[in-house]
């Protein structure tokens, strides 16, 4: 290479320069970091639930000019790894994004697990962090100042759902969980709340993440009569659960599988059979005009619906983060205490959080009725009447 | 507790018809490693792109998947010969021993696990995919059963009892098992062991994908979902005894009943602990496989 060669890179790269830095100057974009699960066994459930709200909500600020920062627009950039479904790779990603990268924001990633895993991070880097898929008691006792519960808490879910089958009338229920934490908290909060109201429980009995057949047990709750089928399922068990109570016509008056039941996919696949199935629900089209518009949205980018649960929790976690941003600017102490201390307006309704919790939104009972995921108790947010007895299996 | 006589026979049923669909997902890698000892850990993910040719199919045309089923199996087959031709053949080839080919192979296994399931997220998401298909109940003296779950396990035993038959009585089965016995006699005798060892390979891989498009019918398919398959077909065919057509079948249901059994006198959580105990036992009381010669 010669020099009059090297001597025009250098003008060139120059003139770039001098190009690029005042466009860079004028307007520094927010850079916003997390770690989230693409591949591996987490990603069925946070490409559902969680990625695509990021991608969404970053492409509508853009689209609106950028991020409200204390009254500047400033786009929004966002950088998101893969974390393979491995704990360990959050942890390095998210120490890597907030130690070295020194991201403006960060986006937590999916599941209770990895939220747990970064807890510490957040708190040593003071990055506030609403957290849409995580849920536990363990989580909230943590007291970390920087870590917000979006969804509703089991003792909440499950205090509701005992609600809902003592003012339906149901006297005896047939219990599986699975055998992992929040499968074990989450029985635990069911087993207080239906002693509060006199419901017994006729049997109760834990399987294994991942199982590929329950008819033995559910051929025995069949047997045994009860008014409830009341399953703390996760999402592939959610299914198996489901197509196999129809399978040896298991026909409680109420049938309730927890996880996944709010999955668009639930519909998808398992199409009729599901008239009068009850799970973990918060919203649904119907709740509002905001969540319509989040829906059609949402549609239209990826032609998929987001799920009826903790979509739209992730959604309002955004939602609080532009609000807060938008009054307090990118110091991320201010915008924590901000957090902790606003009643946001969201999809979701009202959300204030105390000590880490969510607590204005109440626990759900939703049930598919005809193609929708109709929200049926507390009956102030309910969408539709609920279906009781739920309809044999077709 | 105590089990009644319509109990006894819905619980035998819902284990053999558990245990057939472990048969059927080891069927595959019993040709492959049973016989060749070649050690196609991606197994697994053959099954899911099986299972994944079957649900477009009848989510994007509405063809059957038991219609589906020929095109999987000849369209795996072709997969097979190619990636046996573009990875084992040199492995098979070169390795001085069974067990350096089953090393040797392992890794290759595993490179080419990684790369199918992360062209299946590129290619089609990670989303958890279904379909409903003969999921309508049947009922069996007084049991009922899904209509899915006893094609799944005909498809088992037939297979089963097909490739028993071809390895045992036909001429092309003694040729098998004569490579599989020793490659380098085989060739002397006049066995073509540069045809007999793809096509046997490709025939594994097709069984796989087989397998996979008859599970689709009841299970939910992600790019994730071949691990577990692979650990199930490898503990099935070790517990029959490597190789063994009707060690296969009959450990994938002895696996099953226990499981059914063992679940409804104690606790679905205990499973693996059955399974693995069951696998221990055998692994103490007949190192090579129940069915071994």
């Amino acid at each position: 290479m010669t020099i009059s060669r090297w001597a025009r890179i250098a003008v060139a790269t120059v003139l770039v320069a001098l190009t690029v830095t005042p466009a860079l100057a004028q307007d520094p974009p927010v850079r916003i970091g997390y770690a989230i699960a693409r591949t591996g066994p987490w990603a069925a459930g946070s490409q559902v639930t969680q990625e695509p709200n990021y991608l969404l909500w970053a492409e509508q600020v853009n689209a609106a000019g950028g991020l409200n920062v204390q009254g500047k627009r400033r786009k929004v950039e966002l950088i998101g790894f893969d974390d393979r479904s491995e704990t360990d790779t959050v942890v390095r990603t998210f120490e890597k994004l907030m130690g070295s990268d020194k991201v403006d924001l960060i986006l937590p990633p999916w599941g209770t697990g990895a939220n747990f895993a970064v807890m510490p991070l957040i708190q040593k880097y003071g990055y506030p962090m609403l957290a849409p898929t995580a849920t536990g008691r363990k989580l909230i006792e943590m007291k970390n100042p920087f870590f917000f519960a979006l969804l509703q808490q089991p003792d909440r879910i499950m205090g509701a759902l005992a609600d809902f089958l003592a003012a339906k009338g149901a006297k005896t229920a047939a219990v599986i969980y699975v055998d992992e934490l929040f499968g074990l908290e989450t029985v635990g909060a069911l087993e207080t709340a239906l002693k509060a109201k006199g419901i017994e429980i006729v049997d109760k009995k834990s399987y294994p993440l991942g199982v590929k057949d329950l008819s033995p047990v559910l051929r025995d709750f069949k047997a045994k009569n009860p008014d409830a089928f009341l399953g703390i399922t996760y999402p592939p068990d959610t299914f198996l659960a489901t197509a196999q109570a129809k399978e040896v016509g298991f026909n409680p008056k109420v049938f309730y599988v927890a996880v996944g039941s709010a999955f668009p996919v639930y519909k998808q696949r398992m199409g009729e059979t599901i008239e009068g199935v009850t799970g973990i629900g918060t919203w649904n089209p119907k709740t509002g005009g905001p969540a319509k518009a989040y829906f059609d949205a949402h549609v239209a980018k990826f032609q998929k619906e987001p799920d009826r649960w903790a979509s739209a929790h992730a959604w309002a976690g955004l939602q609080i983060l532009q609000q807060s941003v938008e009054k307090v600017g990118l110091d991320r102490k201010a915008i924590r205490d901000h957090i902790a201390a606003t009643e946001f307006e969201t999809i979701v309704g009202k959300i204030r959080f105390k000590d880490g919790e969510n607590v204005t939104t109440p626990g759900i009972v939703s049930q598919w009725q005809k193609g929708e995921f109709e929200v049926v108790w507390p009956t102030d947010r309910a969408t539709a009447p609920a279906l009781f007895p739920k309809p044999v299996w077709k | 507790m105590e089990i009644g006589r319509t109990l006894w026979l819905d619980l035998t049923l819902a284990g053999l018809i558990t245990g057939g669909m472990y048969a059927l997902v080891a069927v595959g890698l019993n040709l492959q490693y049973g016989l060749m000892r070649v050690m196609n850990i991606a197994h697994g993910e053959f099954l899911m792109v099986g299972a994944y040719l079957a649900y477009w199919a009848y989510t994007l045309t509405g063809v059957s998947p038991l219609l589906t089923l020929p095109a999987v199996f000849v369209a795996l087959f072709l997969i097979g010969l190619l990636v046996f031709r573009l990875c084992f053949r040199r492995i098979a080839r070169a390795s001085p021993s069974v067990e350096v080919l089953e090393a040797r192979s392992l890794l290759v296994g595993f490179g080419l696990m990684f790369l199918i399931q992360n062209g299946a997220y590129l290619a089609w998401g990670a989303d958890l995919r279904g379909y409903e298909y003969l999921a309508r109940p049947v009922e069996i003296a007084g049991a009922r059963f899904g209509a899915n779950r006893l094609v799944v396990f005909a498809f088992a035993v037939g297979v089963s009892l097909v490739l028993l038959a071809l390895l045992r009585f036909t001429l092309f089965g003694k040729a098998v098992r004569a490579m599989m016995q020793s490659p380098r006699g085989a060739q002397l005798v006049g066995i073509d062991v540069g045809l007999l060892h793809p096509v046997v390979f490709g025939v594994g891989l097709a069984l796989a994908g087989v397998a996979g498009a008859l599970l689709s019918m009841i299970y939910e398919i992600s790019p994730a979902m071949g691990e577990p398959y692979t650990v199930t077909a490898l503990i099935v065919i070790t517990l029959g005894g490597l190789g063994s057509a009707p060690g296969s079948l009959l450990g994938g249901l002895l696996l099953g009943l226990v499981e059914t059994y063992g679940t409804h006198v104690s606790n679905p959580s205990m499973k693996m602990l059955l399974s693995y105990g069951v696998f221990v036992l055998v692994l103490i009381l007949r190192p090579r496989g129940l069915f071994a010669r």
